[in-house]
């Protein structure tokens, strides 16, 4: 009788796994199906390889290796308007992210949950938004210049900022809280004095983070009109001289890793 | 200044010890009658430290001030922004002309933009794996010259933003979607690239030290002692990375790739504003549909294989 039973367990345990193992079976079978379908439609059916293999692709390429240092001098103001744009887009960011963050913690939103979605909703929108398109607006909006660019930046940062800051809200010890409270402090003290010590950390370790990103951002802002690097790119771009080209890169290059550089000290300092 | 010693709570838990027994022998003479001065006010810092505060503030105030004199920021331009941005929405964006976005050739490009993030992150990890194991300080079978090449590819990949490779890739490859596929998959390289080395930077130490003790040479200590241990959090980032891969690929298109982002960029030189209003309201939609995708395929993924 109990070995009927092992059995009937053992039947049901290999069918376990015999069904598991169909199921990933289909699952890699799906992931290869939709590489070469994909395949397919970008490498065959859109690409005219005989067209390219005609094309003067090769020389193209062969032309952005060779730099062009005369414009070495020209690109260092350039490379300073970028790197202050990004600062002043992720202070800008902090400014919008901290109230939208007040909104999206789930223990302090000031009306409950239908606050606490409109603050989430925000977080989405700022992020799922790509920064050319959010460049694209607000340069309908304020006109050309490095105010377009750093808004835009600015608002994309919200979404990572306050969904940071709004997590380190959620976890924020209750103890300092409740002291506040219990000598009589109001909604606005205790926001002061018992939850933005607590976080000040975190906010500093995100800001860090996000301005190495804005960085990266800020190197294509010129793309929508917004100055710095990215305009030098696009007119280099336009003269068809790719050496400039490749040389814009190189400053790139560098100033982002000069940023890390700066963001693993400065990250260091505040840990 | 010191601060006035004061019998309130809180402030003897802010003026740390000393201020603590200032105020409780100002507490016990409280009780032998001399009357309490009212507390003029406490602050969270005296003096040497708000002292730095109030520096670390004056700078980057300065700063601020020096940044957008030299950015030649207008700042007359900034009080209506929010104004403006709404007239610009209501006047120009509004209403969107939905019929544009569900015409078929737009549903199509959705369709190749999805092919696009989905090969761009297949071949981008593909290429990630090697280059983080050759990029981990841990198991890097290389340390001089793998190491280091692999470290700068995938910086380099991180460092040039998706929209530079694409220009860069279109002034190459042409238009189309091959352009945006490559471009992508750079991006990707650097995106997860960074991510695989750290997971694997990450892993305890012990199997590898097994598996080497057994006479594994490294493409076994990998297979058996890396792999097991950065199998899960590797599909999640995977997942994730397709997630991010998506949200570039709506627009790469705005530079000459496929995709969404060409719609995008023919409404907004025709200057057709209701068209682009239904096509950014098309490109949030699906990016956030797409993450909620990567969030549940990523919980029941793990769940699955954890």
């Amino acid at each position: 009788m109990k070995g009927r039973a092992v059995d009937i367990r053992a039947a049901a345990i290999a069918a376990g796994r015999r069904r598991g193992r169909a199921l990933r079976l289909l699952a890699y079978l799906a992931i290869f199906g939709a590489v070469l379908w994909s395949v397919q439609v970008i490498m065959i059916a859109d690409t005219d390889w005989a067209r390219l293999a005609a094309s003067s692709a090769g020389k193209t390429l062969k032309s952005f290796l060779e730099f062009d240092y005369r414009l070495l001098p020209e690109l260092v103001d350039p490379t300073i308007d970028t790197a202050l744009m990004a600062t002043l887009a992720t202070l800008a960011g902090l400014l919008l992210a901290l109230p939208v963050a007040w909104l999206g913690a789930a223990n302090i939103s000031p009306l409950g949950r239908s606050s606490y979605v409109v603050g989430r909703f925000l977080m989405t929108v700022s992020r799922s938004v790509h920064e050319i398109v959010w460049g694209l607006i607000f340069v309908s909006a304020v006109g050309l210049g490095a105010l377009a660019g750093v808004l835009a930046m600015g608002v994309r940062s919200v979404g990572f900022i306050s969904k940071i800051i709004a997590e380190a809200i959620e976890d924020v010890q209750p103890g300092p809280i409740e002291a506040i409270r219990a000598v009589g402090g109001t909604r606005l003290q205790v926001l002061f004095y018992g939850i933005l010590p607590q976080i000040v950390p975190v906010v500093l370790g995100t800001m860090i983070f996000e301005w190495d990103i804005n960085i990266r951002r800020s190197t294509i802002m010129g793309l929508v009109g917004a100055g710095g690097l990215g305009l030098v790119f696009f007119r280099q771009m336009a003269m068809l001289n790719y050496g400039g080209v490749a040389t814009v890169i190189l400053a790139v290059l560098c100033l982002i890793i000069l940023g890390e550089i700066v963001s693993y000290y400065a990250r260091k300092a505040v840990i | 200044m010191r601060a006035k010693p004061s019998f309130e709570p809180g402030a003897l838990i802010a003026e740390g010890a000393e201020g603590e027994r200032t105020a409780f022998a100002h507490g016990a003479a409280a009780a032998h009658g001399t009357p309490a001065r009212i507390p003029a006010g406490w602050h969270r810092f005296r003096f040497p430290q708000s002292l730095y505060r109030y520096a670390a503030l004056l700078a980057t105030l300065a700063f601020i001030a020096f940044a957008i004199d030299r950015l030649n920021i207008d700042l007359e331009r900034l009080p209506g922004v929010l104004g403006r941005i709404a007239v610009t929405l209501g006047q120009r964006y509004f209403p969107p002309n939905i019929e544009h976005v569900t015409h078929f050739d737009y549903l199509h490009s959705v369709l190749e933009t999805m092919e696009m993030s989905y090969l761009a992150t297949v071949l981008g990890i593909a290429l990630a794996i090697p280059l983080a194991w050759l990029a981990s300080f841990n198991q890097t079978p290389s340390p001089r010259i793998g190491y280091t090449l692999a470290r700068l590819f995938i910086m380099a990949c991180r460092s040039v933003h998706e929209m530079i490779w694409t220009i860069l890739l279109v002034a190459v490859l042409g238009f189309g979607m091959l352009p945006g596929t490559l471009a992508l998959m750079l991006f990707c390289i650097g995106f997860a690239g960074k991510l695989f080395t750290e997971a694997i930077e990450a892993i305890r130490p012990g199997p590898v030290e097994a598996i080497r003790a057994t006479g594994g040479n490294r493409a076994q200590v990998f297979v058996f002692a890396v792999l097991p241990q950065v199998r899960v959090a590797w599909t999640g980032i995977s997942i994730y990375t397709w997630d991010v891969v998506f949200r570039a690929a709506t627009v790469v298109g705005f530079f000459g790739a496929g995709g969404m982002g060409w719609y995008l960029r023919e409404s907004v030189q025709r200057i057709a504003s209701h068209d682009v209003a239904a096509i950014l309201l098309s490109i949030i939609i699906v990016v956030v549909a797409a993450e909620l995708f990567s969030a549940w395929l990523r919980r029941h993924v793990a769940a699955a294989i954890a």
